[in-house]
């Protein structure tokens, strides 16, 4: 019996030694992940802090009070003419950067899905994608915001301005040495336009009749009618994959096609070095980038940390060179020793507004409540006490670094008064400080929002409470994880009167449209607006060339939906990006800081 | 014995089934789904979700799908060709049909578009390992030292002090003591590193415990403390014995009785606590590695569910399920062999 046991406790000594070893022996070489510089495609203004280094400060990008001057007269707000041909100002991309060496380090919360640009839709792989891939025909440029020719030399619009033709640069090569040609842009689009493979967002191609290589360097595009937002649509649609490469590979299925996972032949500013999921990334410069060789900055790790604190942390602690910074951090950031901080009011902005359910049998049915609603609450204060001074008051669709922005709408003032006076134009009484509905019931209604471990959502959801409370309205708070958030906004049957977004915006306005149309209920559209003017006013104002006739009608749809107030508009964000100071070259400029992030270099005492 | 072991297999056999019934339910009901996420995307119209959703599979009913589960257990492959048996996928491709857990098929991972959901598993088993069995053995070597002084002080100051120190962190989330001790040892005085197995370009087995130490100490609290714990009062019960008192009245050295009666039997109760093993392997510490950016099965988990990829939330949970009664029933038949007082089988 003594032997049995002794041979047992042998048997798990063993074990455990197994184990130990395994884990041991397990642990993989490392490898790099994500969270590049921002897109040369980002839109954004800026504003120009005094910390900033002096190559910072001596640029153009406008203070902030100049932005919607300055946007105004850019070329964003040009017209597009028919029958013509642009050409590019730099024709000659050969010459090699000059101050190359060290290492960008990144950081990031969450890690990339994989590199395949056609399947994926998440931001973080779009950052890893913007690493590895290029492919923009054109941009917009930082300083006049026109569509510029990018890696194409020329485009031309034909005179009905229905056929687009693009030519491209001579001597583009994939990271290989091979050419990289109009055939790869044509067979990248001929995959991702089968249903069956998979693409996201393949309704955003509908507008293309006809894709076609006409020779090595000519692409031409056909489109269905006049469509003003074709252009810049065009110029990013497809980023071409190498075909010599990936035609012989199975589209979707990583096992069957390792270029998912881990791109071998690549047209971006770097290539892939190794990718531990979850873990990082380590890229390294491709020297056969198309754009004046490699980038100065000779490799570029991302690591993936657990949450923004941690980041901020290790850029604190100059262990990145990068973190994102919370509202509440950016003023302690300012005035960090060695870090940067940049700040601009982007183009393309974000903005967050209340949600109201449209539906017949909810109180906010009735415009009267929808206006009591707007009333009551005072935006300018809440905006402040969430966003600390890091946002601005939104009144309509658009924030004014648009273009179309329309200063001539109503803004619904923060009064009391006119609150419980709207309330009262529908049925409502304001009494012994509750408010009653006609058969003496006080008003109670349901905020949800999301996700629910959102600090800022949550402040704006008190917020909300505190002043619905002063006209007699209870608001029960219900704090959702984010798919429940998204299920619950777009039930059939929703059970909620108000619910707390965010909304991306563009340069081009017409992006905007999905939200207010009547077959998007309940997807894009929650709170089930049907406005049939609105709808009409955003094809027409899509279907002209002329710009003056477009901001009249981006002006009109401003005007509606502010009346309607299906939402309640809240505010806009500013941008802001904190940066090591060894990090060099950096302008920014009214679309940002990364649309040079190639030409950003580390002095050598540095590196 | 052997009727034993075919019993136990045959509920074990039960058992898994039911966790595979379940966990196909109730993930299934969870609010959202994978495709959920383009709503809010407004490069997706809800022709392309209905479109993705028709290739998935995810347009059929949630409540009770009897042909999804069994589509899921046995495979696409073998069931008639209709949207009710099939997803998109699978009608479009006959090639690309799942073929079911039975066959060791999971399916494929909706979030890593397209990759078996078993392929991110498998990856994070390493680090989830790593951990566990680095927690196990630094929770024995603190706690097992801890619980002996504690008995054989029983009431004197080691013992109050050991007790009351047990206590103290025992009353402390283990999440939020890693956090602290986070922040303060990495962020502050940089002691330790923030995040991650190793550094970017290292690697080296200095490195790896540079980073092991702070995740592995802190998973190992509840170790220690329940070790020290039990030991302390095992080894009480067992210094009470007669068979203690004969041994040392035949005049056996204390550190022999000690070690050879004691604490041999006192140890005994720790055997079924690695059937937990098993289970803290494949679940990993969903916690800890979320707390210590420890890129695991824990962290891997969470993922699943945020991304609602169900593939892979059932497959963690599956697996987890097999190897956590796996290991039950060999704690059972280990135990047998450890202590010869149980015993299976007997004739009736």
């Amino acid at each position: 019996m003594k032997r049995t046991g002794r041979r047992s406790w042998l048997l798990l000594l063993l074990m455990i030694t197994v184990l130990a070893v395994a884990a041991a022996q397990c642990g993989t070489a490392p490898a790099a992940l994500e969270n590049p510089a921002p897109s040369q495609e980002e839109t954004q203004s800026a504003e120009t802090e005094s910390e900033l280094p002096p190559e910072a400060i001596a640029t153009e990008a406008p203070a902030d009070e100049n932005i919607a001057e300055a946007v105004a007269d850019s070329g964003l707000a040009k017209e597009f003419e028919k029958g013509i041909t642009v050409v590019t100002e730099e024709p000659d991309v050969s010459a090699p950067r000059t101050k190359k060496g060290g290492e960008y380090r990144d950081v990031s919360t969450s890690d990339a899905v994989s590199f395949h640009p056609y399947t994926t839709s998440d931001s973080a792989s779009f950052a890893y994608q913007g690493l590895v891939w290029s492919g923009a025909l054109l941009r917009l440029h930082e300083k006049t915001l026109e569509y510029v020719p990018h890696m194409a030399e020329s485009y031309t619009i034909s005179e009905d301005g229905l056929t687009f033709t693009f030519k491209l640069r001579q001597g583009l090569k994939w990271s290989d040495g091979q050419p990289l040609t109009a055939q790869d842009y044509k067979w990248t689009y001929d995959q991702v336009i089968k249903p069956e493979n998979e693409f996201p967002y393949l309704d955003q191609l509908e507008f293309i009749t006809s894709y076609e290589a006409l020779d090595d360097h000519t692409l031409e595009i056909k489109i269905k009618e006049v469509y003003a937002p074709a252009l810049g649509q065009m110029s990013g649609l497809i980023t071409p994959l190498p075909k010599h490469i990936w035609e012989k590979l199975d589209w979707t299925d990583p096992e069957k096609n390792s270029e998912i996972n881990s791109p071998s032949v690549v047209s971006g500013s770097y290539k892939l070095v190794e990718w531990e999921r979850d873990q990082f990334a380590v890229f390294e410069a491709n020297e056969n980038y198309w754009y004046h060789g490699a980038p100065n900055i000779t490799r570029y790790n991302i690591e993936i940390v657990p949450d923004q604190d941690v980041a901020y942390q290790k850029m604190k602690t100059g262990e990145s060179d990068t973190a994102p910074i919370t509202p509440e951090q950016l003023d302690e950031a300012r005035q960090l020793e060695n870090v940067n901080i940049y700040e601009w009011w982007p183009v393309g902005a974000r903005w967050e507004y209340l949600g109201l359910n449209m539906r017949q049998g909810f109180p906010s049915h009735d415009i009267n409540v929808r206006h009591g609603l707007s009333y009551a609450i005072d935006k300018e204060l809440l905006t402040d006490e969430v966003m600390l001074g890091q946002a601005k008051r939104l009144c309509s669709i658009y924030a004014e670094t648009s273009w179309a922005y329309n200063p001539d709408v109503e803004c619904y003032e923060y009064s009391t008064d006119k609150a419980i006076e709207a309330f009262a134009k529908a049925g409502y009484t304001f009494k012994d400080g509750q408010m009653l509905d006609k058969d003496g019931q006080p008003l109670k209604l349901k905020l949800i929002y999301g996700p629910n471990t959102s600090k800022v959502r949550e402040l704006i959801a008190v917020t909300v409470q505190d002043f619905l409370k002063e006209i007699g309205v209870e608001v029960e708070i219900q704090a959702l994880e984010w798919a429940s958030f998204l299920d619950a906004i777009k039930a059939q049957e929703p059970d909620w009167d108000i619910f707390i977004g965010g909304r991306g915006s563009t340069p081009e306005p017409h992006t905007g449209s999905v939200w207010w149309s009547e077959e998007n209920i309940p997807d894009l559209n929650s709170v089930a607006y049907i406005n049939k003017d609105v709808e009409r006013l955003f094809v027409e104002a899509a279907a002209t060339y002329d710009l003056e006739v477009r901001k009249q009608k981006y002006g009109e749809i401003q005007q509606i939906l502010a009346q309607d107030a299906p939402y309640i508009f809240l505010y806009y964000q500013k941008a802001w990006s904190g940066q090591n100071k060894r990090i060099q070259g950096i302008e920014p400029t009214i679309l940002g800081i990364g649309w040079n992030s190639e030409d950003w270099y580390i002095e050598e005492a540095q590196q | 014995m052997g009727r034993y072991i075919v019993r136990r297999s045959i509920q074990s056999f039960f058992l898994l089934w039911l966790a595979t019934l379940i966990s196909f339910t109730v993930y299934q009901l969870a609010p959202g789904g994978p495709i959920q996420f383009l709503d809010d995307d407004p490069r997706a119209t809800s022709e392309d979700s209905n479109r993705l959703a028709r290739l998935y599979g995810l347009d059929r009913p949630k409540l009770f799908p009897p042909a999804q589960y069994i589509a899921w257990l046995t495979g696409e492959d073998w069931l008639p060709k209709n949207e009710t048996w099939r997803s998109g996928r699978c009608l479009s491709d006959e090639s690309r049909c799942g073929r079911g857990i039975l066959r060791l098929d999971f399916g494929r991972s909706f979030f890593y578009k397209g990759q078996p959901a078993i392929d991110p598993i498998l990856e994070r088993i390493p680090a989830t390992l790593t951990l566990a069995v680095a927690s196990l053995i630094l929770g024995m070597v603190i706690g097992i030292p801890l619980g002996i002084v504690a008995a054989l002080n029983r009431g004197r100051m080691p013992d109050h002090l050991i007790r009351v120190t047990t206590v103290l962190i025992n009353t402390v989330p283990d999440w939020w003591l890693g956090l602290l001790l986070l922040i303060f040892l990495g962020g502050y005085l940089g002691l330790v590193p923030l995040s991650g197995m190793y550094d970017i370009g290292d690697g080296s087995l200095l490195d790896r415990l540079h980073h092991l130490i702070l995740p592995a100490l802190v998973a190992a609290t509840g170790g220690w403390i329940g070790y020290s714990r039990i030991l302390r009062f095992e080894m009480l019960e067992v210094l009470n014995q007669d068979y203690v008192r004969t041994a040392r009245a035949k005049g056996l050295a204390e550190r022999w009785v000690m070690i050879r009666h004691v604490l041999r039997n006192a140890l005994m109760p720790f055997v079924t606590g690695f059937g937990g093993i098993f289970v803290l392997f494949l679940s990993g510490s969903v916690l800890f590695e979320t707390v210590f950016s420890w890129p695991g099965m824990g962290r891997l988990f969470i993922t699943a569910i945020n991304s609602r990829d169900y593939p892979v939330m059932m497959a963690i949970f599956v697996i987890g399920s097999f190897f956590g009664i796996i290991g039950l029933l060999v704690v059972d038949i280990l135990y047998s062999v450890v202590d010869p007082r149980v015993k299976y089988d007997v004739s009736r």
